[in-house]
């Protein structure tokens, strides 16, 4: 009872302190609205589209075995003779105008001076034999892709339509090898049918190339204020998980520095005059680090649904992402406030600390769209910030339970670690 | 006040380092009383007090308080004692109800018996019409009065004020020196320290003079004084170098010792009508003029002065 009463009292000091609700509240709650309006103001004027990318094409592709490839199947519905072909017309195709303006080159090195020289900012190079090595099944086919090095989210959309494509030629062409393995010798001339089947999964239905870019482009017209609101969350959930995962983490460390403060402000030494066990005292400390950060976080999740539309995922993947964001943050708080003597030392260990750490942890919120993001991700990982990014992300996206509680066991261990450490330099200081 | 010893330490001795800050202290304290602790800052008041109230563990020793072993059972002397720390030790951003509210729960207290007990103590610290100010806003005097409010709330039997009167106004003090001896009054055993001798000589029933880290005298105040053997101090100024005359001042007939303390010169003699015309005419000889002369019947600074040489004031 006694440790809920200091806990208490020391909510009551926290939210009294008109820095500490403008750092826990109402920062997080104020980058995300920023981002909010803008996107929002872009979304709602239906005028959401990127400067279109000028793209040089040199396709030297003379051909190879030839695909059965029914032409309706692939968007822009045009002949192709060649995998070359099959590229030039996709990137052609009249769902790829809005995106990009496509020249053509007559040779590598004329495409790639057109990049140098600035005329076009991406190039890219289909190779002469590309076609042929596609179709033999020990060889790699490659695409050279030629960019502007100071453009990013141009350059990054073609990276991205071309791996959807290779990526999906690439099954087709492990379909094919493995139907060659195992089929009879009369089978085999059925491969052109196999062929037929996994070109329509991958360049037409499952990967709905279509769908997918129209969403980056443009709300359809039919549910545009849907869509453009989807678009917008889709912006702004990850910031506003990521303030609120960076700002929780401040929020248990700036909590847990009461304890510092107290013996400054002499209160510390007092409560150890009162009838309270040390272990009292110092569990109404540590609760009041979870219980702060707790309101903290249960408040911005609320708000943030309410005031963004953000769909933070179904109830329970949710509870966990926050009671995992909960644990990390406070046990974080009360271990780097046990390495320290005293709240000068403070500030240098705050800034320092929870910047570093707080911006590799959300290095993915700012980096899901760039090149190597997936590199950033693993990095991120190296911190707890990273994990409950990736735990509330995982949420979001509504993926598998099993995924979270796993992500949710790490960030447990990275608690469990801190709240040890911390529990017991708190414990030697006392003692 | 009755002979029952509610407060009793035995030979503690701490150190910290090579700092040997007590060194074997002990005395009594008798139920009801006010003992105080005199003695210059750094003469080890606060870490015996310290000791006393379980936030140290003495290095040897040890006391009880009415019967509870500091040693081993730290949270029986607790349960019966106050403590006023030397430092306010109050949570600013909370009202005064908030703080005495929190730590009457420390004290165990709760439900209508807290309240009304929270209500007693603003009333008898005076800050009932100011209850609900954050005491970040109070004066010193009125924080230092909420720091003992806070001691109180359990009625305890035993009480320790720590230089309770350090920086606050004369108001202020007076009214904590009243409060001291209305606890007193009540049955409450006190336990205070300061380095003020007015104030120790006012309030106490005994005093122990403490100086590094010993007790060098105990008794009460008449006991205490009866040590100089009832001589005067005369505290005088010169218009010149003091060196000369010091020294000559040393072999007067009825001088017993001669200090200096920056540009006042005391002088302790057996009879100040006598010792006075011979120290004016000693100066005259060396060319020297006093400038003032202060005589002091005999008081607990003369006592300090005549254990160690040093003025209390030091």
């Amino acid at each position: 009872m006694k440790a809920l009463d200091i806990a208490l009292k020391d909510m009551l000091r926290s939210f009294r302190s008109f820095f500490a609700v403008i750092f826990m509240f109402v920062i997080p709650l104020l980058v995300t609205g920023m981002f909010y309006f803008m996107f929002g103001n872009i979304a709602d004027s239906g005028e959401f589209s990127l400067p279109k990318t000028k793209v040089i094409v040199a396709n030297m592709d003379k051909g190879g075995p030839k695909f059965n490839v029914n032409t309706k199947n692939i968007p822009g519905g045009k002949d192709a003779d060649t995998m070359g072909e099959l590229i030039v017309g996709i990137l052609e195709s009249d769902d790829m105008a809005d995106l990009i303006v496509v020249a053509h080159a007559s040779s590598p090195a004329a495409a790639r001076a057109a990049v140098d020289n600035q005329t076009q900012q991406v190039a890219i190079i289909i190779p002469l034999d590309f076609s042929k090595k596609f179709a033999d099944i020990n060889e790699d086919a490659a695409i050279e892709f030629y960019q502007d090095p100071t453009l990013t989210i141009g350059p990054s959309v073609i990276r991205a339509i071309l791996n959807r494509f290779t990526d999906g030629m690439a099954s087709v062409k492990i379909a094919v090898n493995v139907f060659m393995d195992e089929a009879q010798p009369e089978e085999q001339i059925y491969v052109g049918e196999v062929v037929q089947r996994y070109l329509k999964i991958s360049l037409a239905e499952e990967d709905d190339l279509e769908a997918e870019l129209l969403d980056v482009r443009t709300p359809v017209k039919e549910d545009a204020a849907a869509k453009s609101e989807n678009l917008l969350v889709r912006i702004v959930g990850p910031i506003m998980g990521g303030m609120m995962i960076f700002y929780a983490f401040y929020t248990g460390t700036s909590t847990g520095q009461s304890i510092l403060r107290e013996e400054e402000e002499r209160t510390m030494p007092r409560l150890f005059t009162t009838p309270t066990s040390q272990a009292t005292i110092l569990s109404g400390k540590f609760l009041s680090v979870f219980m702060t950060v707790s309101v903290q976080v249960i408040v911005l999740l609320v708000v943030a649904k309410y005031l963004f539309g953000i769909n933070w995922g179904d109830i329970l993947p949710v509870t966990i992402s926050a009671l995992g964001i909960i644990f990390s943050a406070s046990s974080f708080g009360i271990f780097v406030n046990s390495l320290l003597k005293d709240t000068r030392q403070s500030g240098v260990i705050f800034g320092g600390v929870l910047t570093v750490t707080g911006m590799v942890g959300m290095i993915n919120t700012f980096s899901g769209n760039m090149p190597n993001s997936a590199q950033f991700g693993d990095v991120s990982l190296l911190v707890p910030q990273g994990w409950a990014v990736l735990g509330l992300t995982q949420s979001m996206n509504g993926q598998p339970i099993a995924s979270l509680l796993t992500t949710m066991s790490v960030l447990l261990a990275w608690g469990v670690v801190f709240f040890t450490v911390g529990v017991w330099r708190f414990n030697k200081r006392y003692a | 006040m009755n002979n029952i010893a509610t407060i009793e330490v035995l030979d503690l001795r701490r150190s910290f380092g090579e700092t040997h800050a007590v060194q074997g202290v002990s005395f009594e304290v008798k139920q009801g009383e006010i003992f105080s602790l005199l003695g210059p800052n750094g003469a080890g008041k606060t870490t015996t007090i310290s000791m006393l109230s379980c936030l140290l563990r003495p290095d040897e020793g040890d006391a009880r308080v009415m019967g509870h072993s500091i040693r081993t059972d730290q949270m029986g002397v607790k349960s019966v004692l106050g403590v006023v720390p030397q430092e306010i030790a109050l949570y600013e951003d909370l009202t005064a109800r908030e703080n005495l509210i929190f730590w009457g729960k420390m004290y165990g207290l709760r439900g209508p018996a807290l309240k009304s007990r929270v209500n007693e103590v603003l009333e008898i610290i005076g800050l009932s019409d100011r209850a609900h100010e954050r005491v970040g806003k109070y004066s010193g005097g009125m924080k230092r009065r909420v720091n003992i409010g806070v001691a109180l709330l359990h009625k305890p039997q035993v009480i320790y004020m720590d230089e309770p009167t350090v920086g606050i106004d004369p108001q202020s003090r007076r009214n904590i020196l009243d409060s001291v001896i209305a606890l007193k009054n009540q049955g409450m055993t006190v336990l205070y320290t300061t380095h003020y001798m007015e104030e120790s000589q006012e309030i106490s029933d005994h005093i122990a003079i403490m100086d590094y880290g010993k007790v060098i005298a105990s008794g009460t105040h008449e006991e205490l004084v009866k040590l100089v053997g009832g001589k005067t101090r005369i505290d005088l100024t010169l218009n010149t170098n003091a060196e000369n005359v010091i020294s000559a001042w040393q072999s007067v007939e009825g001088v017993e010792r001669v200090t200096k303390d920056e540009e006042t010169i005391s002088v302790l003699v057996e009879d100040s009508n006598i010792v006075l015309p011979r120290l004016f005419e000693s100066a005259t000889k060396h060319s020297a003029r006093i400038t003032s002369v202060d005589i002091r019947e005999p008081n607990l600074e003369s006592v300090f002065l005549h254990l160690t040489g040093r003025a209390l004031r030091d």
